[in-house]
């Protein structure tokens, strides 16, 4: 039989144990705080994009894919997405100087139909750009369907927004376009490259 | 020994035979040709139906969806009044297709049953973007390497049927059949037995490249059959019987289209480019009357397209014989057919399927074949115009060998220089003079024989004249012909000479005249010229030019004219950098001399595309004026989806937990001026770009060429990156390849 014999407490061993212990906890929450910003740093980290001869520099995500060969300015894709890839899109169009913006969206409105599939229109409300810069929104949805025939893929619906500026005689219209289910975490790349928009 | 000898031999030609075989299966990529066989339905709507009206076989000739096809399907007439097409393409083989696409005519010769299609919509009416469009296709060979006893793939659907998919025919090339359209190989003739609606598919060589088009043209019968079934309620009467119409089906096909009729129709088509005659006035090319054939007679040879000499009997051994005879009133809807027998047994070899007619309205024809042997035996030719029959001629080719028969042949034309004694000029083409001189060849013609010698003009006999043969020590005999009002030029037109002996025709031939006289010379069109300005009233007055800047929307050209009468045929003819895209030979419409005929060229898709693009203008198959402009850097861009020849991969990205397909997963092929280390995601630094499906199967859009390094990036959001730089075919890779690709959660 043992017998145990408590005497006085230690008083410096216990405050040893204490700072220990917030010791630990304070590293813990430093490298917690690390491992977000180093996980903030991979996923929002950017890169500049500038094209001098349409007068456009801005942020884009990293390994999103940059591509300028077809009727836009600039379009970005994250081809690492799983399922449809989320766009980010610039496009100029000349805009006389008595069109309004719904006329040039309903310019855009009109041929859509014929390239997206059950397009529809939710909204056009104003915006208003990071830098105070006032602005048109348009958010509509369509579905995306594989042009290659020869894949089984089940169509996605988009969601999409234009958000419409006049520069002069020039409207520009950057566009986000992501799945219907991703869209609100994905919203921030968006959000974050048009606060690094310079037109 | 020797028997030791004997079989080694044989084991080496045994091998050496194998290994071909097996070369000519890896380069036969069935599978790709099946993907891109596609199934055409010209279709009608009455009230809320599509009602089917024709169908036919086709094949995708570029990734963004043109598709090759025949005419008769697809061009609205009597026979298919449709309003639209519909494309169905076969996703899995083995089973029927699926209607996919709408479709319209990009391209089309009526008479030589060749249609171009681009897809245009999907089935919800989506209009598709040209550039978004990502098919198989194959590649147009050139037909003119197919030779005798080639063996030939014919690939197409047989059928209407649910079990009707795509089918594969072989056979062996058995003849050549000539004709004044395309010369000796107008059409390839076949020992397979083609189903009538594979019109339209593809026939294909053993490397895989597409050589000729199964082409034969339904002949509605007067009640339906099984070459034209009854398939749907036409009239909206509620009830499916014989009041409602049938599709056209056709026979069996025996003759194929060679592929370089399509090249021209194809180069149109993908630059999008249009040429359109302003000047030319609407020419009566409408039948006066019902289409009909006369005058048929035999010729063992042609010389620029006329007969030498006729003839009745042939010797043993004859390689090459030719029908000829005139036509009246014939469109390109008219169908013609030619049995032959031998013997009075039918002949395929011989014969030619119903086709679509490939001439003018009227003039001289001709259909034979020359480079192989015609067996001994009485031929009978009978000529069917829409299936009736229209004419008969018989020949006896190595009869008897008698005392040669008295035969005038080789009618030339010329302008006749009396202190040599020879004939200037064109031959086919001599200039408005006061006189038109012919020079032909005698044979074993008797002192007293009676011979006449006519001239027509424009179809109507102008002078005839008979002599009695009387020997001059020559071998050849000059006529002349003059206008019958002393010092006046002979009349502007088409002209015939036709010689008889003994009131039996021994030769024929014809030439124009047309143009003024320099020298022997006709100078029948002049300053012909691509001009500066854009505006159709200044171009006959603007200034001449050569050289245009890139992003021009339309090019002007303009040329004179002088002494060309009202109805002859005339050919205008474009090229870009040397290829053929644009030829018509209609017959001539505006008055005999003016000034400043104007042709637009133009792009439907905007744009001319930088190129060297060359006018001729031709008249009886010689070339009187030529102009030359080049747009830009003076040579079409480089199109690098335009490739064949590679490897196919395919393939699953996998989870390699589960095993399971991840769908939507993106394949990156980066191009081999990049490595993954220097690949900074642009798009211009990618080869092809792969999405996986539901299932996770993905396949590249374009293939990977041989000996090209890749290098390859699967980056999936969740997995663990893949990324190689050694990715490498070669024509010994399996072909279409397939892989599978494993990502590991992380």
């Amino acid at each position: 039989m043992a017998v145990i014999e408590i005497l006085g407490r230690d008083e410096r061993t216990e405050r040893q144990f204490r700072l220990g212990h917030l010791l630990t906890v304070a590293l813990i929450v430093v490298g917690l705080l690390y491992g977000l910003n180093l996980r903030d740093g991979a996923i929002f980290a950017t890169q500049p994009y500038n094209n001098v001869r349409a007068g456009i520099s801005m942020d884009y995500p990293v390994a999103w894919l940059l591509d300028t060969d077809g009727d836009y300015v600039v379009r970005l894709r994250d081809m690492r997405r799983i399922g449809y890839k989320t766009t980010i899109q610039i496009t100029l169009a000349p805009a006389g100087g008595s069109a309004s913006n719904r006329n040039i969206l309903d310019v855009v409105n009109i041929s859509r139909p014929l390239r997206l599939n059950s397009y529809d229109v939710q909204a056009i409300e104003p915006y208003t750009m990071p830098d105070g810069t006032a602005a048109t929104r348009m958010t509509y949805t369509f579905v995306d369907d594989e042009p290659n025939k020869f894949l089984q893929t089940v169509p996605v619906v988009v969601i999409g927004w234009d958000v419409l500026v006049r520069r002069g005689e020039q409207a520009l219209i950057v566009t986000f376009r992501s799945d219907a289910n991703t869209f609100d975490a994905d919203l921030v790349f968006f959000e974050r490259l048009l606060s690094s928009l310079e037109f | 020994m020797l028997y030791r000898w004997i079989m080694l031999l044989a084991l080496a030609v045994g091998l050496t035979l194998d290994a071909r075989a097996q070369q000519a299966d890896e380069l036969f990529d069935l599978a790709r040709i099946q993907r891109a066989t596609v199934f055409v339905m010209q279709t009608r709507t009455v009230g809320n139906n599509a009602i089917i009206t024709c169908v036919g076989s086709g094949t995708l000739v570029s990734r963004d969806g043109l598709i090759l096809t025949n005419a008769h399907n697809t061009v609205p007439n009597p026979d298919c009044p449709g309003d639209q097409l519909v494309i169905a393409l076969t996703i899995r083989p083995g089973e029927p297709p699926i209607t996919t696409y709408y479709a319209e005519v990009a391209q089309a010769n009526e008479g030589l049953d060749l249609a171009i299609l681009r897809i245009t919509q999907d089935l919800s009416g989506r209009i598709i973007e040209p550039d978004t469009l990502s098919l198989p296709f194959v590649d147009v060979a050139d037909s003119g390497q197919i030779d005798l006893d080639d063996t030939i793939a014919v690939i197409g659907y047989p059928g209407l049927g649910d079990e009707d998919a795509i089918t594969v025919i072989s056979g062996t090339v058995t003849g050549f059949v000539s004709e004044p359209s395309g010369g000796d190989r107008s059409w390839i003739k076949t020992d397979a037995t083609i189903p009538g609606t594979m019109s339209g598919g593809g026939v294909y060589n053993l490397e895989g490249q597409l050589v000729a088009v199964p082409t034969t043209v339904p002949i509605i019968p007067s009640a339906a059959d099984v070459t034209c079934p009854i398939i749907q309620d036409t009239n909206n009467d509620g009830l499916i019987n014989r009041a409602d119409s049938c599709v056209p089906l056709g026979a069996f096909i025996n003759a194929l289209r060679p592929a370089r009729f399509i090249r021209p129709l194809l180069r149109g088509a993908s630059l999008g480019l249009q040429v359109e005659k302003i000047s030319q006035r609407a020419a009566t090319t409408a039948a006066s009357g019902s289409p009909e054939f006369s005058n048929l007679f035999f010729s063992p040879s042609i010389t620029n397209g006329m007969p030498t000499t006729a003839a009745a009997n042939l010797p043993t051994g004859t390689t090459s014989l030719y029908l000829f005879f005139d036509y009246r009133n014939m469109t390109p809807n008219t169908i013609y057919e030619l049995r032959v027998t031998i013997n009075d047994r039918p002949s395929r070899t011989f014969s030619l399927a119903p086709v679509r007619w490939s001439g003018g309205r009227d003039g001289l024809w001709y259909i034979g074949s020359s480079g192989q042997v015609w067996p001994n035996g009485i031929y009978e030719f009978t000529l069917f115009l829409d299936g009736i029959a229209s004419g008969t001629a018989r020949i006896n080719i190595g009869a008897q060998p008698g005392e040669p028969p008295p035969s005038f042949s080789n009618i030339s034309f010329g302008i006749l220089d009396e202190r040599s004694g020879s004939l200037f000029g064109l031959n086919n083409v001599l200039p408005a003079g006061a006189v038109a001189n012919a020079r032909f060849i005698h044979r074993n013609m008797v002192d007293g024989t009676p011979w006449t010698a006519c001239w027509y003009y424009q179809n109507a006999p102008l002078a005839c004249e008979e002599n009695v043969w009387s020997p001059d020590g020559s071998d050849t005999r000059a006529l002349s012909i003059t206008n019958e009002e002393p010092g006046l030029p002979l009349e502007p037109g088409p002209y015939r000479l036709a010689l008889f002996i003994n009131n039996r025709l021994s030769t024929l031939s014809e030439f124009t005249i047309a143009g003024a006289q320099e020298g022997a010379f006709p100078l029948v069109f002049d300053n012909t010229r691509f001009v500066s300005t854009t505006r159709p009233a200044e171009v006959p007055t603007a200034s001449a030019a050569s050289t245009f800047s890139s992003g021009r929307m339309e090019l002007y050209s303009t040329f004179d004219w002088e002494l060309l009468e009202p109805g002859t045929l005339w050919t205008m003819r474009w090229l870009v950098d040397g290829t053929r895209f644009f030829e018509e030979t209609v017959p001539w419409s505006n008055s005999r001399t003016g000034q400043g005929f104007i042709t637009r060229l133009s792009s439907a898709s905007g744009s001319l595309p930088d190129g060297r693009y060359t006018m001729e203008i031709i008249v009886n198959n010689v070339v009187l004026a030529e102009a030359e402009a080049a747009i830009g850097v003076g040579q079409l861009p480089i199109d690098p989806f335009a490739v064949t020849e590679g490897v196919q991969l395919n393939g699953w990205v996998i989870d390699a937990d589960t095993g399971e397909g991840l769908a939507g997963v993106s394949v990156i092929f980066i191009s081999d001026e990049f490595f993954v280390s220097s690949f900074v995601w642009n798009n211009d630094q990618v080869h092809v770009i792969a999405t996986s499906d539901s299932n996770g199967y993905f396949q590249l859009d374009r293939l990977l060429e041989f000996d090209t390094r890749y290098s390859v990036l699967i980056n999936a959001r969740g997995y663990l990156p893949i990324a190689s730089d050694v990715v490498r075919v070669n024509a010994e890779t399996d072909n279409p390849l397939e892989i599978i690709i494993p990502l590991t959660r992380g």
